[in-house]
């Protein structure tokens, strides 16, 4: 399950800047960001809190939060083939994408729901906004299949619930079937469970691969979660300060990981694939995105850092078939 | 759902929280009243040269001599039974307060449809235009609305309305022929008498602008901060993942925005009762204010004390529909 198998994209970010403008100074969230998602794979972007990944996803449909802006870069969907840049597109063209062909389920569905309506009413509302559904008899009818499909209890029922009247769990499953109801060619997952007690973390993403492999959508998870990574894709991009650093099948990364940065993140938290001894956690902290580090964004923290690496960014390379790193120590 | 039987319920359990309210507002007004150092009965019979027979006669039937609980039970027992007589009038008081009342509740109409049409757009347009022309101007409007006294715009608009312009009339009350609810423009409405109507909008409309002049700026700041608030709300933002329809999110962020201002609004309305007094007596509106107002200088405490009930319990009810369209509103508010 590696690359070359998915060989027609679905989206493909092009040398992608996106910048925040706040009254601190000039946020460089992402930079140099390239990147292709084919159709039908389940591709993973992990990285710590502020590193980039819900920018990088919110990019995707063209809908990064204010003050935030790409500022440079191209987002290329493949609409039935036909590439389209999603930076030129205007907003109406924009909202015809969202929500039907590129769709969301965000990190936490307590604030994601509106409070004054029902649920069954924000469902088919996504569905009449987009014409899939004739009318709000048939849209109902088919927000208790999908509510049933994300195995919501007693679905005719809660149809009419207000979110406050769910538990954590259900509400996501009501904005996973806000993402599933127009069945859209990529889905969207930005920490779908981070929110969410264990257990229930478990079954949703048990659920979530499910649904993914019934319908054949195509997969963008963003995690924090190193085990979620190993269960769930098929491959991994790591972010680190807006950069991606590595790239690589999902068992490259577990087996083989290149980058400084990704053998520290394997080495601090527990290793699904690998025993050790004890974890040990990345010396020093994020760098400031308003002054990034010059050179490589790492080398602060980096045990490997040269002079080259203060002074030289460092290329995205692929050193073996599908495995992209981004390091001096691999570059020559 | 049992929505109605839930109401219900609420309203049974509003009603008697009602009590200890009036009483404790009526006994305030008593208290102040009574605590005034001066001799009614003597004012009541006519001032210094009275007949001490009449003055004698008045102390007796309003129990004047008695402790002040005797006095305050004998006022309550005769305001509830509508017993009391005014010592000016000779009329029993809650009847002549009633007679004022439409006059006053329609002046309060006017002044809250200009919060409604005026405020909430205002808040709206300065929320979406942030820090814009008309964002600054309400801005200015909520500050000076505030800060200017009633009396002094309304003399300033009568100034250049009636004075200058000659647009407005400021005398009388145009009434209807026929009598359904007593407010003259709601009767007028009924019975289709389209120039009296006409007449009351003429009459009313500056009294009822400048009642409500501090409220539409205190409305528009409130909306447009909860409006603001609203939009940037994380449900919004979804909605906008979700490709919602503009016309349909802006309908979301706006029923949202309105839940904080349904409140303010019943609040305002009780605070336009308050206003009522000075509007009324500035444009001479003869409404309960007014009436309100001729009681202090008159020593007229049945009166007052009968006023002073009145617009409790007109702020209870108010408050009681506010509860109710908050809870049809927001669905997170029980009953």
């Amino acid at each position: 399950m590696s690359g070359p198998q998915f060989r027609e994209p679905i989206i493909e970010v092009k040398d992608l800047y996106v910048y925040f403008y706040t009254y601190a100074g000039v946020v460089k969230a992402i930079e140099d960001m390239s990147f292709t998602i084919y159709k039908g794979e389940k591709f993973c972007m992990v990285g710590e809190t502020g590193c980039g990944k819900s920018v990088t996803s919110r990019a995707l449909a063209n809908i990064v939060p204010s003050p935030g802006r790409i500022v440079k870069g191209k987002v290329i969907y493949y609409r039935d083939g036909k590439p389209v840049n999603m930076v030129e597109l205007s907003e109406d063209q924009l909202r015809e994408i969202r929500g039907k062909e590129i769709a969301y389920i965000v990190q936490d569905p307590s604030s994601a729901l509106d409070p004054l309506y029902t649920i069954g009413y924000q469902i088919v509302e996504t569905m009449i906004d987009h014409n899939t559904v004739k009318d709000w008899k048939e849209g109902y009818k088919r927000a208790v299949e999908l509510l049933r499909e994300v195995l919501m209890p007693d679905p005719e029922k809660r149809i009419k619930n207000y979110p406050h009247e769910l538990s954590g769990g259900q509400r996501q499953r009501a904005v996973i079937s806000i993402g599933l109801s127009n069945m859209p060619r990529l889905l969207i997952a930005d920490e779908p469970t981070s929110s969410l007690d264990v257990t229930v973390q478990a079954q949703l993403l048990e659920l979530l691969r499910k649904l993914v492999k019934e319908h054949g959508l195509t997969l963008f998870l963003i995690t924090h979660d190193m085990g979620v990574v190993a269960e769930m894709c098929d491959r991994v991009a790591v972010l680190y300060a807006g950069n991606i650093v590595e790239l690589a099948p999902v068992d490259e990364i577990f087996k083989n990981p290149k980058h400084p940065y990704t053998m520290g993140l394997l080495r601090a938290v527990p290793n699904p694939q690998a025993d050790i001894e004890k974890l040990e956690p990345i010396p020093g902290t994020i760098p400031n995105l308003i002054y990034p580090p010059p050179g490589c964004r790492f080398h602060p923290r980096c045990p490997f850092a040269r002079d080259v690496c203060k002074r030289e960014k460092p290329p995205l390379i692929e050193i073996s078939p599908g495995h992209y790193v981004r390091c001096w120590l691999h570059a020559q | 759902m049992n929505l109605m039987a839930d109401i219900k319920r609420f309203l049974a359990r509003r009603a008697l929280t009602f009590i200890p309210t009036l009483i404790g507002v009526t006994f305030l007004a008593y208290i102040i009243a009574f605590a005034i150092p001066a001799n009614p009965a003597q004012a009541w019979a006519g001032g210094i040269k009275a007949n001490p027979q009449v003055v004698h006669e008045i102390i007796k039937e309003y129990h004047l001599n008695d402790p002040w609980y005797v006095q305050y039970y004998y006022f309550m027992k005769g305001i509830l039974t509508n017993s009391i007589i005014d010592p000016r009038w000779g009329y029993p008081v809650m009847t002549y307060m009633l007679s004022r009342f439409p006059i006053t509740f329609q002046l309060t109409l006017f002044a809250l449809f200009f919060l409604i049409v005026l405020g909430i757009p205002l808040g709206i347009i300065s929320a979406l235009k942030k820090d814009s022309w008309i964002d600054a101007l309400v801005r200015t409007w909520a500050l000076v609305g505030v800060s200017v006294p009633i009396f002094w715009l309304g003399y300033i608009f009568i100034y250049i309305f009636f004075y200058q312009l000659g647009w407005i009339n400021i005398a009388g009350i145009p009434y209807p022929k026929v009598h359904i609810t007593g407010v003259p423009i709601i009767d007028a409405l009924l019975s289709g008498e389209w120039n009296i109507v006409w007449e009351n909008i003429q009459r009313f409309i500056l009294p009822g602008f400048t009642l409500g002049f501090a409220g539409i700026g205190v409305i528009a700041r409130l909306v447009r901060n909860s409006f603001l608030e609203a939009i940037n709300s994380d449900f919004i933002y979804f909605a906008r993942m979700r490709g919602l329809k503009h016309r349909r999110i802006m309908t979301h962020a706006l029923r949202n925005a309105l839940v904080p201002v349904v409140t303010v609004l019943g609040l305002q309305f009780g605070g336009l009762l308050g206003g009522a007094p000075i509007t009324e007596t500035v444009f001479s509106i003869p409404g309960m204010g007014r009436a309100m107002v001729d009681a202090i200088f008159y020593m007229d405490f049945p009166l007052l004390i009968a006023g002073t009930f009145l617009v409790a319990i007109i702020y209870v009810i108010t408050n009681l529909i506010v509860d109710i369209l908050y809870a049809i509103i927001d669905p997170r508010v029980r009953f």
